[in-house]
């Protein structure tokens, strides 16, 4: 009863110094400021990638990467994370080499990638599964581990079989404990796609960026983090949404 | 004789979530010097909000809380609220020691403060777990960790929000005991809120019953039986049981129904 | 007995183990066929190689000079900052959503932006590291300011002063979370420092990585990785040890004791 007003989100006034810094940024700033062009210029500067049609197809070329990782992620993460929490042993024999690899910054591993694999869509792949996986992988370990044995003895003495009972019991309970670890691993994934495109500079948003700085294209290079931005708030705005709509159904509350 | 802490008049409104909600009214309470006054009332009668206003916790909507011919404005010099929830009260990174030492640390030397902790640890009969953490005992060792922390302030005034409510028979039992023990020893005034009709008999000088919505005081009933009290002996008197049974008749009348038990 | 195996992994360290040996095995038997992946051997004896010429211990050195750096500054900030958001209500509600917004940035599309401000530069590197451990200290210090209401009416109804309630209840309540952000922000600092490393300031472990990839020697980029993850572990248990220390109750009542 007490707890009515904690949650309902932030205030919505909490972006007035946000607005009031660009407002002032706009009066203040120099348009030919190497460093801190004025908001207005940065749309010019990103106009000569939207004629030469270079904008839109870094967008989706950083999306597909994003997308693509992900859903790997997400299958690997939730079957191996199930397999992991289902026995002790298991879970004690890969937990130290599982553990070693979660060690490894993403970042590091890029140019071992690009080393490896090439400068290519698949090595891109490759360095945005590896961290996506580990949320869904430890938050599906630990569902599956605490998962009540009633819940799996049931469909046994209903005599179901096991791809039933993989189906129909195990399925959906874990189902929110994935969405929890995609619920996390989502923004990092799209982290983790930018910094390789930056890193590399094989194709998409990050791509772009990393050239427009390197051309030292100032107007250009905040044009594109404020895209940058955009996509992280709405990829945080999507999967929040998802998972809260999804466990509400499954938990039939909160 | 000024009452040690009194309200007169009392009415606390709340705000709900559809519109304020009137908890108290019309609430008029004396409590003299070292008595053990209890209030009783059915859940959500308004108990708790009694107690926190008398705290200095909530103010009051109107009428007026005094505390030695003082107005209450804040939590008054020498009143120290113990509440029911032990597990969120004492603070989970201090020892035991530490947690009794949290209201008097400030207000004197080294020296003096650790002999108050030890008494008042010895009081509740913890001295022997002072350098443990809170969260690693029982949950009625607990409670009397924060007794002990209320006590080490020497109150003159204990307000306590259903301390046992939370705890089960036998540890209730054995801490309703050590509280009358430390009330006899230390002269300290007690309101002591709760639901339990037989705790309020068996430790109160006086209790009051909190009835209707808002809530005034619908009986108020001296408990003249002798102390000290024992769980066994006193509970089979017949004044006692006589008393129990007038009780549990003014908080049937309350709820409508016939009362159990 | 049952506890020492309990707390050595055998099992564990032996599939760790089994795991580099089998890779070593499928290199050399070519069935793992890539131009470029060494062999543990062949990671090993870069390791030597890097560690015989001096290489690995300046570029070490440099990049947690910068990582560390940065994020010292970020805790200083963010536990300041973080405290003020989390204690006066007003300023919440005026900035959070501001600063909700400015974190859905991606961080490191804010790389660009530091190296075109700071140019190729290791102040580039310690405001990359500085942004980075910025948010998870900030915000769980903010998070962590929410204490339990019953735990501040206990302060008030022992009369402790509000400088009492600040120094003994709100900042003891919100050491175990703000220690969670350290420990956060300083793996992304380091993170984040490599980045700046590989695209920024040619310096470090970061442009150690990139310099040997491009120099073909497989080994001892390899060998680079292995030595940074290593460094994340050790530096996580640093600040864990740390805290501990520092902190125990804190960190017990947390079930993070040891």
């Amino acid at each position: 009863m007490k707890r009515v007003k904690e949650r309902g989100g932030t205030p919505v006034r909490g972006l007035l110094p946000l607005v009031l810094l660009l407002v002032a940024w706009e009066v203040v700033g120099d348009p030919m400021s190497p460093y801190f062009p004025p908001p207005s210029t940065w749309v010019d500067g990103l106009r000569p990638l939207v004629e030469g049609d270079k904008l839109l197809p870094a967008i989706g070329q950083t999306a597909l990467t994003f997308l693509l990782g992900l859903s790997i992620a997400t299958v690997v993460g939730a079957v191996v994370g199930t397999l992991v929490g289902a026995s002790r042993p298991v879970d004690r024999a890969l937990s130290p080499s599982l553990e070693f690899l979660r060690a490894l910054p993403a970042a590091s591993l890029v140019p071992v990638a690009a080393l490896v694999l090439g400068y290519t869509t698949q090595m891109k792949l490759v360095v945005v599964v590896l961290p996506a996986t580990w949320p869904i992988l430890l938050t599906c370990r630990t569902a599956r581990r605490t998962l009540s044995p009633v819940l799996l003895d049931t469909p046994r003495t209903l005599g179901l079989s096991s791809w039933h009972r993989a189906t129909k019991i195990l399925t959906p309970a874990l189902t929110p404990a994935v969405l929890l670890g995609v619920r996390v691993a989502a923004p990092l994934a799209l982290i983790i796609t930018l910094l390789v495109e930056i890193v590399t500079r094989v194709d998409g948003l990050g791509a772009v960026l990393g050239a427009a700085q390197a051309s030292f294209l100032s107007a250009q290079v905040y044009g594109l983090l404020t895209i940058a931005g955009v996509l992280g708030f709405l990829v945080n705005w999507i999967v929040t949404r998802a998972e809260t709509a999804v466990s509400r159904r499954m938990r039939g509350t909160t | 004789m000024t009452p040690t802490i009194s309200c007169d008049d009392l009415a606390v409104t709340l705000p709900g979530a559809s519109g304020p909600v009137h908890i108290l009214r019309g609430v008029t309470l004396a409590v003299e010097k070292a008595e053990f006054v209890s209030v009783l009332g059915t859940s959500g009668s308004g108990k708790t909000t009694l107690l926190r206003v008398l705290g200095g916790l909530l103010p009051a909507s109107g009428g007026t809380v005094r505390c030695d011919d003082t107005a209450v404005s804040g939590p008054p010099e020498g009143v120290v609220t113990v509440f029911q929830d032990y597990a969120h009260s004492l603070l989970p990174w201090r020892t035991v020691r530490r947690n009794v030492a949290l209201g008097i640390e400030a207000k004197m030397s080294k020296s003096e403060r650790d002999d108050r902790v030890d008494e008042a640890l010895t009081m509740v009969g913890l001295l022997d777990r002072a350098a443990e953490y809170p969260w690693r005992l029982s949950g009625g060792m607990q409670q009397r960790v924060q007794i002990a922390r209320a006590l080490a302030t020497r109150p003159r005034v204990l307000l306590m929000d259903e301390p046992f409510g939370a705890l089960d028979a036998m540890t209730k039992a054995s801490l309703q005991d050590q509280l009358q023990q430390v009330q006899e020893l230390t002269g300290t005034t007690v309101v002591f809120v709760t639901h339990d009709v037989e705790e309020a008999v068996y430790l109160s000088d006086r209790l009051v019953v909190l009835r209707g919505s808002p809530a005034d005081i619908g009986l108020s009933l001296e408990i003249p039986l002798p102390r000290p009290r024992h769980q066994i002996t006193t509970k089979e008197r017949p004044d006692y049981l006589e008393l129990r049974h007038r009780v549990y008749e003014a908080l049937g009348h309350t709820v409508g129904e016939p009362a159990r038990g | 007995m049952v506890s020492l195996t309990k707390r050595v992994n055998l099992l564990g360290g032996a599939v760790f183990v089994l795991a580099i040996g089998l890779w070593e095995l499928l290199v050399r038997t070519s069935v793992l066929d890539f131009t470029y992946l060494p062999a543990p051997t062949a990671v090993a004896e870069g390791l030597g190689e890097l560690f015989a010429n001096g290489e690995l211990l300046g570029a070490l050195g440099h990049t947690l000079f910068a990582a560390l750096s940065g994020w010292a500054l970020a805790g200083l900030a963010g536990v300041a900052a973080g405290s003020v958001l989390g204690l006066v209500r007003p300023v919440w509600m005026y900035s959070m959503a501001s600063l909700e917004a400015l974190r859905a940035l991606p961080i490191v599309a804010f790389v660009p932006v530091a190296v075109l401000l700071f140019g190729f530069s290791v102040q580039t590197e310690i405001m990359v590291a500085f942004y980075a451990a910025l948010w998870p200290i900030l915000l769980n210090t903010i998070n962590g300011m929410r204490t339990e209401p019953r735990m501040l009416e206990s302060g008030a109804v022992l009369r402790l002063s509000k400088a009492a309630v600040l120094w003994k209840i709100r900042l003891p309540g919100a050491t175990a979370m703000i220690v969670v952000g350290l420990r956060l922000g300083l793996s992304v600092s380091l993170v984040l420092t490599l980045v700046a490393e590989m695209v920024g300031n040619p310096a470090g472990l970061g442009f150690l990585l990139v310099e040997k990839g491009q120099a073909l020697q497989p080994g001892q980029m390899f060998a680079a990785v292995f030595v940074i993850g290593v460094t994340g572990i050790v530096l996580n248990g640093l600040v864990m040890g740390a805290a501990r220390l520092a902190f125990r109750g804190q960190m017990a009542s947390s079930g993070e004791a040891a």
